[in-house]
């Protein structure tokens, strides 16, 4: 699954870079190729290591296998809200042009969510059009985990969910009836 | 009896009576001989005796029956009162050897009285005999002419005689009998020795060997014909030397006269050797400071040699008989003659063989026992060393001292006890003894392993390694620093060394050469061990050896990179000579590469010297912010920095710290005239390191110190508040009040500062004591504040040690292992470990073996952070 995602991400490279809209606002990647790639790593390798570093409770991900470019995540429902204790993962996948295109992010764990649509696919502003490269992994893997317990209902993926939000107590029992743990 | 039967039958009855009557007469003539103490008067009627019987055809009877007398008039008169002798002995050695000793003289007055009697009785018993022979020849005569017979007679009827005699007293001989004569001998020798002693000393010139060199014994003329004692030998010594060696032969002779010749040669060869391995053990003894080879070959010419020498020509083994017959053919007597010396006999060259290997295994035995002791004096104990090296060049027995040094070392050195500086010392020094006894190295690796492997274990090997490569004195060692040990020096003399041998490779290439080195191949000892690679390879090389213990060099670069961090940050002034030359010889051996970051650091010093130079002279030109300058009265004149580019140097430990705003305007006014210079560079001031040289003046004295930027700190706070509580000082200064309480024991030490309890027994009070404080009382202060100021001095590096570096660097990983162990859940060893290499890249990157990282997990586990499930590790949850 995530092997062919990734593959689809490097088909994707020149319209990605020929069509990019934000590389008239952003300053473009200095030099692509080999030495765009090797800056990309080291960026992705030094958001790794701010990510173990600073120790955020219930946030984390990890390079899966050889690949720097697609990462296993994984979020622990904050306390207070219907997801509490619960362990969601995450699979990320980094374009080329990262950091001035936003990483694809997805769940992997069913998640019953109103922004979230029943592939994991997730709907979230700073994973679209609101992205900057000041964001890394570590601010995605945030603002998800407040977007568990605030979901914008105004353009839901889940209708059925958004439809629910409004009853806690039921949402709960539908999140719990639906969670697969990993 | 030999009787013969047809002779009888031929005889009348008148020839019967003659014979009776004949032989009645003779054996009454027999008895008168044997029994007449001296008398041979009775030997005349013995011819006409003799003569009838033989007439008859009895003469083989006549011969036994003298024979069969004269055996038992030697058993009942001689052999009885010989044992008798040595009754007493035998008493005595029973009782114990302490009665024995009194009675010095007693084995020699015993023995030689009664071998006298012995021989003479048996010289008597010899005299009846040639009576008998002489009578069986007249007998011969009368009847032919023929002298052959006689001849036979005679020699048959002596060594029939002899044969009896040994028989008899070697089936009689007493178990004793072979210790009396031992202790004689060695007693006699003994005497010989001091004689010679005091010989040595009376007339030396006279005694003297010249031709013996010690360097080169093979071509040593055996010079013990020289000491011929008739041509050499005078004076007082000589004479009772002569009389008393004579002696000794005489009782030799009379030993082997009467058959003893094997038991009296065990017993001089036995106490010969006794007497030489006393002496090695006297000469040798626990002194290890000077050669002993030389003076125990020239005992052995002295004493045992001389001593044989003349027991020989005694005994008619003299070396004009040998000369000609044996001397040239042995192949022993390889030294060449010379003109005028005697050619020495055959066994006399062979007891010098014998003799001085036995000195070589007893000496060598000796060393090899003490090798440990000898090893820690070790460049004062170097003569013993090349005497050991000589003694196995002959005995070859080195496996034995390869056996014998490591259980010594086992047992002394490789304990918990010993510090690892006296392991380094006492390895150091072992590499350079045994280097000298065998250069191919091949029992120093089986010697240096164990020292080796136990090293491997110690946590502080790296530490003392460098702290001698750096500084010849053996830097904070227990007083071990031995200057001849410093691996400074030898760190000077591979450079030298490299240099040469750079030298060599640049002339080798030659055929020619080339041609020399194969030529000069030798193979390994046979003890050399196959598996560890030809001699080529294993030159030995100190720092290769010492470096090896740790693995690598990259370790060891890392901590003198600490240590020169240290060293350089604590430095006032900006000499670094020394810490150059030793870098230089430093990359000498391990490369430029490796040293690069230490170069950059000496760099920086010297950097630092010349931008500090530069400030300074640019305060002269405008003084721009003069009003303030003069308020303070501080100058940039007192203050020194180093720059350093923290990017090539260990981590430095960072401490906050509130500097007086004096100071502080100091310091950013040096970084501003810094950035003037260096533009766009900024300068960062690391404000607790450094020293303060500074001066506390009261009322009645002044006093100087020299101290670090925080002691510096507390006591300026004094300068407007005599008195503070320990909670606001530490507020004012910036530090916690934990570090301010020990760091404040520095001036109460001084006596600076008094300590007293206030109302909260965690907020001490402290005040300046203006008054002189009583030296007593300050004394005992003194001795109760050394323990928490060398305390202090611990934890008041500045400088991350490798060790804070290595628990950095771990705990760095332990995120590494948990963040992926949360998304992937369980994992295996091995993908552990290849996710590390792959990820963890940056400073500090993951360097660790797959047996590091597992110890490291199951430390892990230990503290409850992992879980081992089915051989995959799992968060504990």
């Amino acid at each position: 699954m995530t092997r062919r995602e990734n593959q689809d991400v490097q088909d994707n490279i020149p319209p990605a870079v020929d069509t990019a809209p934000s590389a008239a606002k952003q300053p473009a990647p200095a030099a692509k190729g080999l030495d765009g790639q090797s800056v990309l790593k080291s960026r992705l390798q030094s958001e790794l290591m701010s990510l173990m570093m600073c120790g955020d409770p219930g946030i984390s991900a990890f390079p899966e296998g050889d690949n720097i470019f697609c990462w296993k995540g994984t979020i622990t429902g904050s306390k207070d809200t219907v997801y509490e204790g619960m362990i969601y993962k995450l699979s990320f996948s980094f374009p080329t042009d990262y950091p001035f295109k936003p990483p694809k992010v997805k769940f992997d764990t069913t998640c019953f969510h109103p922004n979230v649509d029943i592939y994991g696919n997730i709907c979230l502003d700073i994973l679209q059009d609101k992205w900057s490269s000041a964001y890394d992994v570590r601010t995605v893997l945030l603002s998800i985990q407040s977007l568990l317990g605030e979901p914008n209902n105004e353009s839901p993926l889940n209708t059925q969910a958004a439809a629910l939000w409004v009853n806690q107590e039921e949402f709960r029992k539908m999140v719990e009836k639906l969670y697969k743990p990993a | 009896m030999l009787w013969d039967p047809e002779a009888l039958d031929s005889l009348d009855d008148a020839a019967i009576g003659d014979v009776l009557q004949s032989w009645a007469s003779f054996c009454g003539c027999n008895d008168a001989l044997l029994c007449g103490r001296g008398d041979l008067s009775a030997g005349a009627d013995l011819v006409p005796l003799v003569a009838a019987l033989c007439g008859y055809g009895l003469c083989s009877l006549v011969q036994d029956h003298f024979l069969h007398s004269l055996e038992e008039a030697f058993k009942s008169n001689a052999v009885l009162k010989f044992w008798k002798h040595f009754d007493a002995f035998s008493d005595a050695s029973k009782l114990g050897t302490t009665d024995f000793q009194v009675q010095e003289n007693w084995t020699e007055e015993v023995l030689s009285k009664s071998l006298e009697e012995i021989c003479l009785e048996k010289h008597y018993q010899e005299k009846c005999l040639l009576m008998l022979v002489h009578a069986l020849q007249s007998y011969e005569e009368s009847i032919t002419d023929e002298k052959m017979k006689i001849q036979d007679y005679r020699s048959s009827l002596t060594s029939k005689y002899q044969l009896m005699v040994s028989s008899i007293l070697l089936t009689t001989v007493p178990v004793h009998f072979p210790e009396i004569l031992r202790s004689y001998f060695k007693e006699k020798l003994e005497e010989l020795s001091n004689m010679m002693a005091v010989g040595h000393e009376e007339d030396g010139c006279e005694f003297q060997f010249n031709n013996i060199g010690l360097g080169q014994p093979s071509q040593r003329p055996i010079g013990v014909g020289e000491m011929d004692i008739d041509t050499c030998y005078h004076g007082s010594t000589f004479v009772k030397n002569n009389t008393l060696v004579n002696n000794i032969g005489k009782v030799v002779c009379d030993l082997r006269n009467l058959g003893f010749t094997s038991m009296t040669e065990d017993a001089y060869a036995s106490s010969i050797l006794l007497l030489l391995k006393d002496k090695v053990h006297d000469l040798a003894g626990d002194d290890y400071r000077t050669p002993v080879l030389g003076s125990i070959k020239e005992w052995i010419q002295a004493v045992p040699l001389q001593f044989l020498h003349a027991l020989l020509v005694y005994l008619g083994d003299s070396p004009a008989q040998d000369n000609e017959s044996s001397g040239l053919k042995s192949p022993l007597a390889s030294s060449p003659s010379y003109p005028g010396i005697e050619m020495p006999s055959e066994g006399l060259v062979r007891w010098q063989l014998r003799l001085e290997y036995f000195a070589y295994e007893t000496l060598q035995d000796l060393r090899i026992g003490k090798l440990f002791e000898i090893i820690v004096d070790y460049p004062e104990s170097s003569p013993a060393i090349e005497d050991l090296k000589q003694c196995l060049e002959y005995t070859g027995q080195h496996s034995k001292l390869v056996d014998s040094f490591i259980s010594s070392l086992r047992y002394r050195l490789l304990t918990a006890g010993a510090s690892t500086n006296d392991i380094l010392h006492q390895y150091v020094s072992t590499i350079k003894a045994l280097r000298t006894i065998d250069p191919t190295g091949v029992f120093l690796e089986a010697v240096g392993e164990p020292i080796r492997d136990y090293l491997r274990g110690r946590k502080d090997t790296i530490k003392c390694i460098v702290t001698m490569l750096t500084d010849g004195s053996g830097g904070n060692s227990t007083g071990a620093g031995n200057s001849g040990d410093s691996l400074l020096e030898e760190l000077n003399r591979d450079a030298e060394n490299q240099e040469s041998a750079d030298y060599d490779d640049d002339t080798n290439l030659d055929d020619k050469q080339a041609w020399i080195n194969a030529e000069r191949w030798e193979p390994d000892p046979v003890e050399a061990d196959p598996s560890k690679g030809s001699r080529n390879r294993r030159k030995i090389d100190i720092l290769g050896m010492i470096v090896g213990i740790i693995g690598s060099k990259d370790q060891l670069v890392n901590e003198y990179r600490v240590m020169l961090a240290e060293k350089l940050l604590n430095k006032s002034d900006y000499d670094i000579d020394s810490e150059i030359r030793t870098l230089e010889l430093l990359k000498i051996h391990f490369g430029e590469g490796s040293m690069q970051k230490c170069e950059i650091m000496l760099n920086d010093l010297i950097d630092s010297k010349r931008t500090n130079a530069n400030i300074k002279a640019s305060i002269l030109q405008p003084p721009a912010p003069g009003s303030e300058q003069e308020e303070t009265c501080l100058s940039l004149d007192h203050l020194d920095s180093t720059i350093i580019s923290s990017n090539f140097w260990p981590t430095i430990q960072a401490e906050s710290l509130n500097i007086p705003t004096a100071v502080e305007q100091l310091l950013s006014d040096y970084a501003r005239r810094f950035h003037e210079i260096k533009t766009p560079r900024k300068l960062l001031w690391k404000k607790n390191l450094g020293t303060v040289k500074l001066e506390l003046q009261f009322e009645d004295r002044s006093m100087q110190f020299t101290v670090s930027p925080m002691h510096a700190v507390i006591i300026m706070q004094f300068q407007e508040q005599t008195s503070w509580t320990s909670k606001n000082l530490a507020a004012a200064i910036g530090v916690p009040t934990d570090t301010l309480n020990k760091r404040i024991n520095f001036w109460i030490s001084k006596g600076v500062l008094a300590e007293s309890v206030g109302s909260d027994s965690d907020n001490h009070i402290f005040t300046i004591v203006s008054d002189m404080v009583d030296p007593n009382k300050t004394g005992i202060n003194n001795t109760r504040c050394e323990g928490i100021l060398a305390m202090d001095e611990e934890c008041e590096r500045s400088v991350a040690s490798v060790e804070e570096q290595l628990r950095k660097e771990m705990t760095v990983y332990e995120k590494f292992i948990v963040g992926m162990l949360t998304n992937f859940g369980s994992m295996t060893l091995d993908r552990i470990h290849n996710t590390l290499k792959m990820f963890c890249v940056a400073e500090p990157s993951y360097d660790k073996s797959l047996q590091q990282l597992q110890s490291f997990l199951s430390g892990l586990i230990s503290e409850e952070k992992l879980e081992m499930r089915e051989g995959l590790y799992v968060l504990k949850k």
